[in-house]
């Protein structure tokens, strides 16, 4: 039986937990594939801790939701967000449902690289040896997003996942990287990231 | 059982790869149908899941029917239940876009929530003097100079889903969803200096 956290009100904005769910359910899902492509179990088991948080999250937003409505019209206004809310939710159920296929050790055929080289959103793992030129950088030295439309979703340092880390989080030498974004983007920025090109363009 | 050709194997990949891409464009659609308020766009979202609908159950005789072998049945157990994930978040997101289509004006907190997120969406007009007047989506490389995912165009009061030989006019609402740094890059392709007015 999984051990679940006592559900008690907390002062929070909607806004604020429906905006972490948003984020989190999307992240989600590009980790729970990365997990699958790499057949990755600590990453998946990431998925499933994160998966445990949108569930809290969700509670939270629905006791402030009916905190909130004091008549019938913001009753109407205010359904739209729980229902929205749970969307959320269940985009990260699916998520975790990807991640338990690694996690359950089923894994997935090897023809699931095939599929990986086709869809739109690519995802790529990337170790990072003491001569690549990100080595110390920060994420938001990287500036990554405006640069090769891509994004770093984790980092995994020896034996720890940093999962979506933030702006002033340094690059180490030996880190695996996992980027998900456009493929030209990703192809430059593994080359980049392996020290096989010792350049960024802008 | 003889083992069918690898052609199979190929219309599976096929479908699969479909049945990811459009599952998380629908997630990118429906959130914009709740910011724009859009029926249009949530009819479409709505249509693309009876789509998934039918998809996964082709991807799923094609596993069933591809004459597989003992040892691959847990790998193919485990594309099965990716296509099951696929097809969960495609239900995600016909759920949000059913808020709009029920006739529920989107909360203010949704808005903000949607403009707020990591991967944001954006809607821009396109301007006379823009660079992109004239030229086809293929030509006009957005993805690759913002970063921004073109999710869907409106013109004349109707949403078109976008395709490489799409032309762009002037007056085009281009919706685009991507990390918030492209954003702005976008608004200034669509509509130059448009940043002084606002």
């Amino acid at each position: 039986m999984p051990l679940f956290e006592k559900v008690e009100y907390r002062p929070v904005p909607v806004r604020d937990l429906l905006l972490e769910m948003k984020n989190l359910s999307e992240l989600m899902i590009d980790l729970a594939y990365s997990a699958a492509l790499f057949n990755d179990r600590e990453l998946a088991e990431e998925v499933l801790e994160l998966e445990k948080q949108v569930d809290n999250l969700a509670y939270l937003l629905h006791i402030m939701n009916m905190i909130a409505a004091r008549d019938a019209r913001d009753a109407e206004s205010l359904v739209g967000v729980s229902i929205v809310a749970s969307a959320a939710d269940k985009i990260s159920d699916a998520a975790a449902d990807i991640a338990a296929i690694v996690t359950r050790n089923i894994g997935v055929h090897s023809l699931v690289s095939e599929i990986f080289e086709r869809v739109e959103k690519r995802l790529i793992r990337a170790k990072v040896p003491e001569k690549s030129i990100i080595v110390g950088k920060t994420i938001g030295e990287l500036n990554l997003p405006p640069r090769m439309g891509i994004d770093i979703l984790a980092i995994l340092r020896g034996k720890n996942w940093i999962i979506n880390p933030k702006e002033d989080e340094k690059i180490h030498a030996g880190d695996i990287l996992i980027a998900r974004g456009a493929p030209e983007g990703l192809k430059e920025f593994k080359e980049i990231c392996e020290g096989i090109r010792g350049k960024m363009e802008d | 059982m003889t083992r069918n050709t690898e052609v199979d194997f190929d219309v599976m990949v096929e479908k699969l790869a479909e049945l990811k891409d459009t599952s998380e464009l629908m997630i990118d659609l429906a959130y914009s149908a709740l910011l724009l308020n859009s029926k249009e766009l949530a009819e479409e979202v709505q249509r693309l899941e009876e789509h998934v609908d039918e998809l996964h159950t082709e991807f799923e005789l094609l596993v069933l029917s591809s004459g597989f072998r003992k040892e691959e049945a847990k790998g193919l157990l485990g594309l099965i239940r990716l296509g099951v994930a696929a097809e969960k978040i495609s239900d995600a997101a016909a759920q949000i876009a059913e808020v709009v289509l029920r006739g529920i004006e989107p909360h203010q907190v949704l808005k903000l929530t949607i403009e707020e997120a990591e991967e944001t969406i954006v809607y821009t007009t396109v301007t006379g003097e823009s660079a992109l007047v004239g030229k086809t989506l293929r030509e006009a490389r957005i993805p690759e100079e913002t970063g921004m995912w073109i999710l869907a165009i409106k013109r004349n009061g109707k949403c078109i889903r976008p395709r490489s030989d799409s032309r762009i006019q002037a007056g085009d609402i281009i919706i685009a969803s991507g990390y918030a740094e492209g954003a702005d890059d976008l608004r200034e392709l669509a509509s130059p200096s448009s940043k002084d007015l606002e």
